[in-house]
């Protein structure tokens, strides 16, 4: 009898972790909209190659990541109908100012805007010189894994992905990450 | 007594049937449609909504992603692996068949399984009672109050391993996501919506965030949208609004002229002339002029 109880009690004890660990895998799981913290954009390091983006951009030019090898390139996923992005634009259009001689390229991906809308928002703010790729559907996001606009990717010179930054970037951001992948040959 | 189990081991056949059914009818092949797919999908953009279910720009791209892997003559296997591959195993509805997966198909059959067994165990010990045990003398409370003993020490380390094994709350890197209000996704929507030119419907959206909560900007929206879709009159009334709460608002003074423009109003030339006076480098300033000088 008392060999069956210790036997109910293991079980209970086990089936007990079993839930437990169950529910805190499921608060693991990431829920919640998209809007970062105020502390700045939520990063993480990203390894592996870069996905492809090739398309035609705002101006109508034909634009192919894979042209830019050797290069830095921050890819930057942005539109017109959103907010954050508007204080985000006039920062890379300065890294692109500060840092284009020593390699560094930026490509925004537009999603799900209206030409006419982006023109216009680039134009107000003075960054007509940002080169974005038109992406009506916002496939060509999808298929870089973006979970919402702004957000940043950094491809190294090898044309290897880097950085993930899920926010509005600034120059801070941008000073930490961006010199160091430059000054690598 | 007889007939009462017979009525309920019945039931239990019936529902049993049921269930049957149900697994049976979900796991018969059938073939699967882009919104099915698009259920299977958690938007990443959203809380517990799919991408077939939710309004956000992130979930439409994915749903006209599903659509092009279709087209281009991916399986829904493949179209799947495609999301997993960028949004880790955590952008699928239902858990795999490996890893922690199999643990969340496996607990719910393992809790039946054992809530079965006590019963069972319960009803064989039943006939066991003491039979000189006096009938007026209540049952010892000893037996009950161990059990809710033992129910309070396994919800206590319920939540020790809950707490023990859940994400560290207290990491370096900031929460990912704040809590997502309805106002907010609205907004987002509504912002969508004019950025696809959609301006009456946009319209409509910005005035049920405008009840909720009505900050000058908000209403400029409103304000910006009614123009664009040619109800001249109220946008003038609600950049009225904004310009009476905010006398120096540029842009509510700019909305205001070029709204009373478009209805016709004689008053359009004062306001837009207030406008260039008040604001003589806006962006917008150099087309008000030509309106002007074309009038």
């Amino acid at each position: 009898m008392n060999r069956r109880r210790i036997a109910g009690a293991v079980l209970a004890v086990a089936a007990v972790t079993v839930l437990g660990v169950t529910l805190a895998s499921g608060m693991q799981r990431a829920s919640g909209d998209t809007t970062p913290a105020a502390t700045g954009p939520v990063t993480q390091a990203r390894t592996g190659a870069a996905p492809p983006l090739r398309g035609r951009t705002l101006t109508g030019a034909r634009f192919d990541l894979t042209t830019l090898r050797g290069k830095v390139v921050l890819v930057n996923v942005w539109a017109s109908w959103c907010d954050p992005c508007r204080q985000e634009l006039p920062v890379l259009a300065g890294a692109q100012r500060r840092w284009s001689a020593d390699g560094l390229e930026i490509a925004g991906i537009d999603i799900r805007d209206n030409a006419e809308s982006a023109h216009r928002l680039l134009t107000e703010l003075g960054v007509q010189d940002l080169r974005s790729v038109a992406d009506p559907q916002g496939t060509a996001a999808v298929a870089w894994g973006a979970r919402g606009v702004p957000e940043t990717f950094v491809v190294d010179r090898a044309g290897q992905l880097r950085w993930w930054a899920q926010g509005a970037v600034d120059a801070a951001w941008l000073e930490q990450r961006i010199p160091p992948l430059l000054a690598a040959s | 007594m007889r007939l009462r189990r017979l009525l309920l081991l019945a039931v239990a056949a019936v529902l049993l049937a049921a269930a049957g059914t149900a697994v049976w009818r979900s796991a018969a092949p059938r073939p699967e449609t882009a919104h099915g797919i698009a259920e299977g999908l958690l938007c990443p953009a959203c809380q517990g909504e799919s991408v077939a279910q939710s309004q956000s720009p992130m979930a439409a791209a994915m749903r006209d992603t599903i659509d092009q892997q279709l087209a281009a003559g991916r399986t829904p296997d493949q179209v799947r692996q495609f999301f997993v591959d960028r949004y880790g195993e955590g952008v699928l509805a239902e858990p795999g068949y490996d890893g922690i997966g199999i643990l969340l198909w496996l607990v719910p059959l393992l809790a039946v399984a054992a809530v079965v067994l006590i019963v069972l165990r319960q009803r064989r010990r039943r006939p066991a009672a003491p039979p000189d045990r006096d009938p007026r003398t209540p049952a010892p409370p000893i037996g009950r109050a161990r059990m809710w003993d033992t129910v309070a020490v396994a919800v206590i380390a319920l939540v020790a391993v809950v707490a023990f094994a859940g994400p560290d709350h207290d990491s370096a890197d900031p929460p990912a996501r704040a809590a997502a209000d309805s106002t907010s996704s609205l907004l987002t929507l509504a912002r969508s919506l004019e950025g696809q030119g959609r301006y009456a419907e946009a319209s409509e959206v910005y005035r049920d965030v405008v009840a909720q909560r009505p900050d000058d900007r908000t209403r400029l929206r409103l304000a910006f949208t009614l123009l664009r879709s040619d109800r001249a009159a109220e946008a003038a009334t609600t950049a009225g609004q904004v310009l009476h709460d905010s006398p120096g608002n540029t842009e509510a003074l700019l909305l205001l002229g070029l709204a009373r423009r478009a209805s016709g109003s004689p008053d359009a030339t004062t306001t837009l002339r207030r406008f260039l006076k008040a604001a003589p480098d806006d962006p917008a300033a150099p087309e008000v002029r030509r309106l002007l000088a074309r009038s």
